[in-house]
Parts: structure tokens; C-alpha cells; sequence
């Protein structure tokens, strides 16, 4: 149990976001303590540089006297900031090990890092992408890989960050306090990338969503517990913004497109074939093969294009190599329906 | 001669016969500047470098600061961004900081301190030169071979991803990395053993001290960094496995061989800073560094400490808890002879007499702005914290702070200090504060916002962010373009001061240091005899009040002197 002394602001400060985890308000006060010692020590420095400027200027008659020496004025300041110092070594260190070992009975997510994207699995199998749907009041313990290169899997609410390395799993855990919800359905909590991943070169809706380093975030959403078990059970429902239009699938599919990275590489404008296939009268088109089968592109063909993109390999697109996407059923009808909603040929 | 109150503005040169021979006009034409063996000569192509570098580095960082005046799109892309960052970093600080003090300054100034004639190495201080230059040409070379966007540390996997403009980049940072080896063996063995009568270990200047401790550090780490570094382009090349965890290697490894070199490099950029800051504290304030031994020694303990904290860097790359522990332990001890250094500053300010002419406001400025980057350095070693301000802009603004506001002020310090030596001209004193006050204020907007931005969570190298973070992205653009026009200005002194400056005294300062001794410009030998040293480079109380005012020479022979 972490016994350290606590900081609370449950909505943040001037300098720091809001506190969503167990974590945050041991965090914050070794934070202040640090920040008013080094106020005290700045202000002392300067105090004392601007003191000695202005009473010790140059001016006619004034002459600097020799510099003495007093060895034990030089230990003290020494050896009084190394006391201080391995005081917050023992604070820090101690806060830090809280955040690696999870609880036991933490629920274990399962993070993949993807250029830009973040997957997330939940114990039954169901996967999310760039947004995870997470219980209040339970330890969550993420474990982090990454399918590429370096990612860093960065909430700042929870003052938590951990690196995605290939080859080799990393993990951190939190626990979002009931009373956080505040009566509300749920809060919303930032994921962001914190080790730099890169950018596609040359495409030029850079400022999208899950397209590059800087946009490659997720939003967890924290809901009571109730709500979780119902989640799993029946796979992610769509999203609110969708209900009541006539389309709700295809507007799902829409979402997804965007949110899940699909628009960094496909364009749906009819034009644009690069990197990707352009979506625009694809449903029903009859597309070729690199290996110089063919078939036509039915839902069946989109659901294996999605889950196994190296299946089939379309004619022209052997540099990039699409990732693997793990959707539900559900969202992959919707993407379907979006598909088809660009129109058929 | 008149002296105002408080500050000592530099009166008209005691009136020497007009053209005395000096290291710039004992040989002319071009062939005697590119192929001159003259250490001060050698300095001055390494100074006009490093300004270009300087420049070239500072125009990326106002476009980057520019495309984060709004979120998404302002006026370029992502990948672009990318490339404006990575270019930004590795020409700061493989083309600029780097070299700035020791090459430039050091190479003009160790041997006048040390009393030499030149360096121990003549031939091999050129080729250090030449080095470099060979060395940025490949390095910029990137540019045209592809789109280079790494970020200056190269991380695998991603920078074996991409073209062939890495290849270009890391083999630029090998040849500087030879560069940067020759001159700090040159250094450590002209400091051994050329050494003029009477000046002892203990009379040495602190500038050398400083410039010797960086000379080990710069012989023992750059070999790592050439090492990572071929590594790299083996990997990358014939893809053996060192760093592709695809190929059973492992992408960590590279970090910690990257930081083994670059957290030393640290001390390689902040040190010279220091020693410059030594030198113009005790001339401006006409009083012996407090502590000598201590200041001196501790420079040695940061050199060996330097070797021992780079895990500091990976706190958040999971380590091992242990590793982690020792690691932000020891990064603790850093702090101390951080902190010897600056109280003795103070100390030495204590009962002195304190002029605020424009190097010693640069200097003045480092102190208040390193201890800025010292205490932030400290959130940053205390493990928990780290963990939440590791990679975010929190991290930017304090190595800036360490970067720019220590060591760029200790080189502008030095620039304003030693500039009526080198060339022999004044400048103005009144320019040069004004544009010091846009540098400064300039500085500190645009970075203090930048630790709130990271406190906030804001990721560092990020093209796209939150709208909540635009107020502090604004800020901190406007404080880039205040900084931006303090460098027009001080640019503008500077050349206006070549080509039109008031002709310089020897001892402009008043200081008691050795290189203040001989002509200005300096002799091509430095001084036209070897000098014998009786007193130390800071015994103020041994000089008289002529010596501080007008300069050592005119006490000399009768003939030189009115
Ligand atoms: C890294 C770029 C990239 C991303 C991101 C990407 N794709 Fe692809 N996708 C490709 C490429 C390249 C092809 C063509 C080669 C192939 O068939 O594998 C392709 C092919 C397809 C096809 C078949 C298209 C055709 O014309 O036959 C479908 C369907 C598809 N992707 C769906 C998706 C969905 C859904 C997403 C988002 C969840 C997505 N892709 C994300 C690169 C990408
Ligand atoms: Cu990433
Ligand atoms: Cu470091």
C-alpha cells in the first residue's frame, strides 16, 4: 500500500491535469514538494545574486576584498542538499514501485501499439481501438506491446506513462476512483503516444486522427462496473452520435474509419489510390490480385481484407503492408455498410 | 581614460603605434586562413561555423514554432514538421553546442591562458577542422538525400525503417564525433604539458579546468557514440540483429549505447559554459573565485559522475526496478557539485566589486536560468515524477534551459567577453544590453511555458495537439520570435562592431587574466616573449589599480605606453 502523503485536486491545477487515478494525489504532493524547495532555493539564489549586485556595485572608491576560504561553509553546502536530496530519492522511488505492481486482483487489458494506433483487449477477447471501454473502483493493469517501432502508452491523468517496445511486454496499472464518475454515465481519460513514431511522408490530412506520432491517441472511458459486464457480453455498442440517424451502421462504419486509422492510407474520394485503395465504388467492383487471381468485392471479401490483410494482396500494393485489424463483428458490419454506402459498382 | 560608476566602459586604447603585428595581419589572403596551422586562426573559422550552424539550426526552431501557433495543419505538414525537428536537434547539438565553446573559444583561448604558443597539435587541430566541416556537409547532406525525421536520437526500430537520409545523418555524427576526439586530445595534452613558467596546476585558469575535464570526457565517450552509431548503419544496412527485435535483437540496447555517449555529451555542452562563467564572474566583479579547488574539482566529479547516470533516460522504457533505482540515485548526486558551482558564484559576487557590462549579464543570466534547468532537473531524477514528465514538454523546456540558458549564455558570455580580444574591436555596450534584455525575456517565455505545457501532459515532437494546450503553444511562439530579434540585433552589434567598431585597449575589462596580458589582437605567437606567471589568473588584491584600468602593457615598456 502506498502510505505517502496525498495532494488532493480532483480537477487539477495550474500545473497539473486532473487526478483519475488512486496514484495521482501521492504523485501531486511529492510534485509540490519538489516545486516549493525549488521556489525556496530559486528565490534564495537570486535573492541573493541581486543583493550582493546592487550592495556590492562597481563605484569610485569601491574596492572587492580578498576572497577568503572557510572549508567548513563548503561541507555544509554539500552535504545539507545530499540529505535532502536522497529524501526525495526514497519518496520518489517508493511512488514509482506503487505504479509497476499491480494488485493482484487487477483487471488485465492487453495494449498494442501500432503505428498510430492503439488496440485494446479486454480478458474475453473483445478488442477496441483507440478507445477502450474500463470499469471505476477496480485496478487495471495494462499490459503493453508494440507490432512495430517504439510507442509510449502516456495518461497524464493518471501520471502514469510506460514505453511499447517490440519484443518485450511492459506494465503498468491504475485504478480510477469510484467518486471520479461524479453521478455522470462516464469521464473520458487521454491516452497519448509519448515516444515519438513517426509520420507517413507526403499524405495530407496529417492533422487527423490516428494518423501520425501527435494524433496517435485513445480515450478510455470509465463506466460503473455494471455497465462493463454488459459491454463485454455484447461487443461495443455504436457509438452515441449514430443513434436516431437513418443509417446508424454505415455512420458507425464512418466513425471507424476515421478513428481506427483506416484514413491515413485509404482515401474515399474516388481518386486518391495511394497508399491505399481508394474505398469510393469499391463494394461490388470486380478487384484484381497481385498473383492474378480476381474477385469481387463483397462483404465476406472486406471482413478478410480487414482480418487478414495479406490474404490477397491487390494489384499494385506490394511496398505498404496494411496491419492486421482486430474489430468485432459488429464493427466490421458497420464498416461494411459504410463501405457499400460509398456507393456500388 | 574615465571609468563610470559601476560599469567599465572600455575608454579609447592606450595609444599604441597604430598597425603592431598581429595574428591577423602577420599573413593575408585566403590561402593563409584555410590552411593556417595558427590555433587563433583555426578559432575564428570554427566561430564563424558554428554562427552559421547556429543560424541555420535557430531558423528551424522559429518554423517549428511557428507550425505550433495552432493545432493541425498551420503551415506545414506532418512528416515535414518531422523533418524540421530532427534538424532542428542534430544540428544544435552535433553542429552548434558542441563544438561552440571548446572549438571556437577553447582553441582561441586555451593556449594565450596557458601562456603557449599554440596547441600541442597544430596539423591535427586543421584537421579537426576539417573534420567538422566534412562532417556537417555529410550531416546536411541528408536534407537533399531524403527526409530525414528521427529526431536527433536515432531510435531503433524506427530510424531502420525509412531511406537512406539516416545513413547520411549518423555518418555525419561519426566524422564530428573524430572532430570533436582531436580536439579534446589536443586540448588535454597542450594542457600537460605547455603550460608557461610559473603557471601551476593550482594558477590554472578555470576556463581551462573546465575545458580539460570536457577534453576526457569528449576522448572516453565520442568512441561509444561511433560505435552505436556504426552499429546502427551495419543494422540498418545488412540487418543483422542488433536493435531489430524482429531478428532477435533489442531495440532498448540502442537507447542505452546512445545515452552511455549523449548523457556525458551533456557535460561536454555545459561545461565549457561553466568555465567561461568562472572567468567573466571574477573579471566583473574584480575578485578570486571563491573555492578555487572546489569549483575546479568539481568539474572532475561531473566529468566522472556524467558516466554513471545515463539510465536516467529510460526510466519510462522498462527497465528493470533495480536498474531504475541505482539509476535515479545516482542522477541525485549530480546536483551536488551543480550546486558547489553555484554557491561559490554567489560567494565570489560577496564583497566584490560588481560591474554589469553586457558578458557579465549573459553570465549573471546563465546562473539565475542553469538553476532553473538544475532544480527542474531534479523533478525530473525523482522517479514517480518522471514518469508522468518523461517525454513531454516539461523535458523540453529543461534541457533548453540547460542548453540555452546555460551553456548558449555562457557562449554569448564569452562572445561579448573575449570578442575586443579576438578581433581587436569594441562594440556597443548599449546595443548589447538591449539585445540581451530581448534574448533573455525572449528565452524565458518561450520555455517557462513550456514546463507548464508538460506538467499538463502535452507530449513532446508532437505536429497536432489538444486544443486546451494552444494558449501555452502561443505563448511560447511569442516568446521565439522576442528571442528571434534579440539574435537580429545582437547579429547586427556584432558586425557593425567588424567593420566599425571602436579600436579595442588590451585589458578592455580590467581583468587580472592571463590573456588579458598580451596585445590585442594577440601576437601570432601570443606574446612576443614567453611570460613568466608570478601570481594566479585572479589575484585581484596583487594587481594595481593602473594594471585593472589600462591594461598590463602600458605598465611595461615605456615606449608602448603614453
Ligand atoms: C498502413 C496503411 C493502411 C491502413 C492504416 C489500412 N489499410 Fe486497408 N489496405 C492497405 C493497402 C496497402 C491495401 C491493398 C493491399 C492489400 O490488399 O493488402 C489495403 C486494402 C484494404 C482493403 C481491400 C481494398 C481493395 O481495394 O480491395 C480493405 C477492405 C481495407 N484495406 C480495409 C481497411 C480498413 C477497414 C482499415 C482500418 C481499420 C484499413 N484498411 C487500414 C493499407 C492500409
Ligand atoms: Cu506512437
Ligand atoms: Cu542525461
Amino acid at each position: 500500500m502506498n502510505d505517502t502523503p496525498v495532494f488532493n485536486a480532483p480537477n487539477g491545477t495550474l500545473q497539473l491535469p486532473p487526478q483519475m487515478s488512486t496514484l495521482a494525489p501521492h504523485v501531486d504532493w511529492l510534485y509540490y514538494l519538489v516545486f516549493w524547495c525549488s521556489v525556496a532555493s530559486f528565490v534564495a539564489i537570486v535573492g541573493l545574486m541581486t543583493i550582493y549586485i546592487i550592495k556590492y556595485r562597481r563605484r569610485p572608491g569601491r574596492k572587492s576584498l580578498p576572497t577568503g576560504h572557510n572549508t567548513p561553509l563548503e561541507i555544509a553546502w554539500t552535504v545539507i542538499p545530499l540529505i535532502l536530496l536522497m529524501g526525495l530519492f526514497h519518496l520518489g522511488f517508493k511512488n514509482y514501485m506503487s505504479g509497476l505492481v499491480a494488485p493482484k486482483d487487477a483487471l488485465q487489458i492487453h495494449v498494442r501499439a501500432m503505428q498510430w494506433n492503439w488496440e485494446f483487449e479486454h480478458p474475453n477477447g473483445t478488442t477496441q481501438m483507440n478507445e477502450a471501454m474500463l470499469p471505476v473502483g477496480v485496478p487495471i493493469q495494462f499490459i503493453i506491446s508494440s507490432s512495430d517501432v517504439l510507442h509510449s502508452f502516456y495518461v497524464p491523468e493518471a501520471r502514469l506513462k510506460r514505453d511499447a517496445v517490440p519484443g518485450l511486454y511492459t506494465t503498468l496499472w491504475f485504478e480510477v476512483p469510484k467518486e471520479r464518475l461524479q453521478g455522470k454515465k462516464d469521464v473520458d481519460v487521454w491516452v497519448f503516444c509519448a515516444e515519438y513514431c513517426g509520420a507517413p511522408h507526403g499524405i495530407t490530412n496529417g492533422s487527423e486522427a490516428n494518423t501520425n506520432h501527435s494524433t496517435m491517441r485513445a480515450q478510455l472511458h470509465f463506466v460503473p462496473q455494471s455497465v462493463y459486464d454488459d459491454f463485454l457480453k455484447k461487443g461495443p455498442p455504436p457509438p452515441p452520435e449514430c443513434e436516431g440517424k437513418p443509417n446508424v451502421a454505415s455512420c458507425w462504419g464512418e466513425q471507424i474509419y476515421e478513428q481506427a486509422g483506416c484514413r491515413a492510407c485509404h482515401h474515399t474520394d474516388g481518386v486518391t489510390e495511394q497508399p491505399g485503395p481508394n474505398w469510393k465504388g469499391l463494394f461490388g467492383h470486380n478487384v484484381k490480385f497481385e498473383d492474378g487471381t480476381s474477385q469481387v468485392a463483397d462483404a465476406n471479401y472486406i471482413r478478410q481484407s480487414i482480418l487478414q490483410p495479406q490474404a490477397k494482396i491487390v494489384a499494385g500494393y506490394t511496398t505498404i503492408n496494411m496491419p492486421p485489424y482486430r474489430l468485432s463483428d459488429r464493427e466490421i458490419d458497420a464498416v461494411v455498410a459504410y463501405i457499400k454506402s460509398l456507393g456500388e459498382q | 581614460m574615465t571609468v563610470k560608476a559601476g560599469v567599465a566602459i572600455p575608454g579609447t586604447p592606450s595609444e599604441t603605434t597604430d598597425e603592431e603585428l598581429n595574428y591577423l595581419n602577420n599573413k593575408t589572403g585566403i590561402k593563409s586562413w584555410l590552411l593556417t596551422l595558427d590555433h587563433k586562426r583555426i578559432g575564428v573559422m570554427y566561430l564563424w561555423s558554428v554562427l552559421i550552424a547556429f543560424l541555420i539550426g535557430g531558423v528551424f526552431a522559429l518554423l517549428i514554432r511557428t507550425e505550433l501557433l495552432t493545432p493541425g495543419k498551420t503551415i506545414m505538414e506532418a512528416d515535414t514538421y518531422n523533418e524540421m525537428f530532427t534538424l532542428h536537434g542534430t544540428i544544435m547539438v552535433f553542429l552548434f553546442i558542441i563544438p561552440a565553446i571548446p572549438a571556437a573559444l577553447g582553441n582561441f583561448f586555451l593556449p594565450i591562458q596557458l601562456g603557449a604558443k599554440d596547441v600541442a597539435f597544430p596539423r591535427l587541430n586543421l584537421l579537426s577542422y576539417y573534420l567538422y566541416v566534412l562532417g556537417s556537409l555529410v550531416a546536411i547532406g541528408s536534407i537533399i538525400v531524403g527526409h530525414i525525421d528521427t529526431g536527433w536520437t536515432f531510435y531503433t526500430p524506427y530510424s531502420l525503417e525509412g531511406n537512406s537520409s539516416v545513413l547520411f545523418m549518423t555518418g555525419g555524427a561519426f566524422i564530428l564525433g573524430f572532430s570533436s576526439i582531436l580536439t579534446g586530445v589536443n586540448f588535454i595534452a597542450t594542457t600537460h604539458k605547455m603550460r608557461a613558467p610559473g603557471i601551476t596546476w593550482r594558477r590554472l585558469p578555470l576556463f581551462i579546468w573546465s575545458l580539460y575535464a570536457t577534453a576526457v570526457i569528449q576522448v572516453l565517450a565520442t568512441p561509444v557514440l561511433a560505435i552505436t552509431l556504426l552499429l546502427l548503419i551495419l543494422e540498418k544496412t545488412m540487418t543483422i540483429g542488433i536493435f531489430d527485435s524482429r531478428l532477435g535483437g533489442d531495440p532498448v540496447l540502442f537507447e542505452h549505447f546512445f545515452w552511455f555517449y549523449s548523457h556525458p555529451a551533456v557535460y561536454i555542452m555545459i561545461l565549457p559554459g561553466m568555465g567561461v562563467v568562472n572567468e567573466v564572474i571574477t573579471t566583473f566583479s574584480h575578485r578570486r573565485i571563491y573555492g578555487y579547488m572546489f569549483v575546479a574539482m568539481s568539474s572532475v566529479a561531473l566529468a566522472i559522475l556524467s558516466f554513471l547516470v545515463w539510465g536516467h533516460h529510460l526510466f519510462a522504457a522498462g527497465m528493470s526496478a533495480y536498474a531504475t533505482m541505482v539509476f535515479s540515485m545516482l542522477t541525485f548526486l549530480v546536483a551536488i557539485p551543480s550546486g558547489i558551482k553555484i554557491f561559490n558564484w554567489l560567494a565570489t559576487l560577496y564583497q566584490g566589486s560588481i560591474s554589469l557590462a553586457s558578458p557579465m549579464l549573459y553570465t549573471l543570466g546563465f546562473i539565475a536560468l542553469f538553476t532553473i534547468g538544475g532544480l527542474t532537473g531534479v523533478f525530473l531524477g525523482t522517479l514517480a515524477l518522471d514518469i508522468h514528465l518523461h517525454d513531454t514538454y516539461f523535458v523540453v523546456a529543461h534541457f533548453h534551459y540547460v542548453m540555452v540558458g546555460g551553456t548558449v549564455f555562457g557562449f554569448l558570455s564569452g562572445l561579448h567577453y573575449w570578442w575586443p580580444k579576438m578581433t581587436g574591436k569594441m562594440y556597443n555596450e548599449t546595443v548589447a544590453r538591449i539585445a540581451f534584455g530581448f534574448v533573455f525575456i525572449g528565452f524565458n517565455v518561450t520555455f517557462f511555458s513550456q514546463f507548464l505545457l508538460g506538467s499538463q501532459g502535452m507530449p513532446r515532437r508532437y505536429y497536432d495537439y489538444l486544443d486546451q494546450y494552444q494558449p501555452l503553444h502561443m505563448t511560447s511562439s511569442g516568446g521565439a520570435y522576442i528571442l528571434g530579434v534579440g539574435f537580429v540585433i545582437m547579429g547586427a552589434m556584432f558586425l557593425h562592431s567588424l567593420f566599425k567598431g571602436k579600436k579595442a585597449s588590451e585589458n578592455p575589462w580590467g581583468s587580472a587574466g592571463y590573456e588579458w596580458m598580451t596585445s590585442t589582437p594577440p601576437h601570432p605567437e601570443n606574446f612576443a616573449e614567453t611570460p613568466v606567471m608570478t601570481r594566479g589568473p585572479y589575484d585581484y588584491e596583487l594587481c594595481t589599480e593602473a594594471e585593472l584600468y589600462e591594461g598590463f602593457r602600458s605598465e611595461l615598456p615605456a615606449a608602448l605606453a603614453e
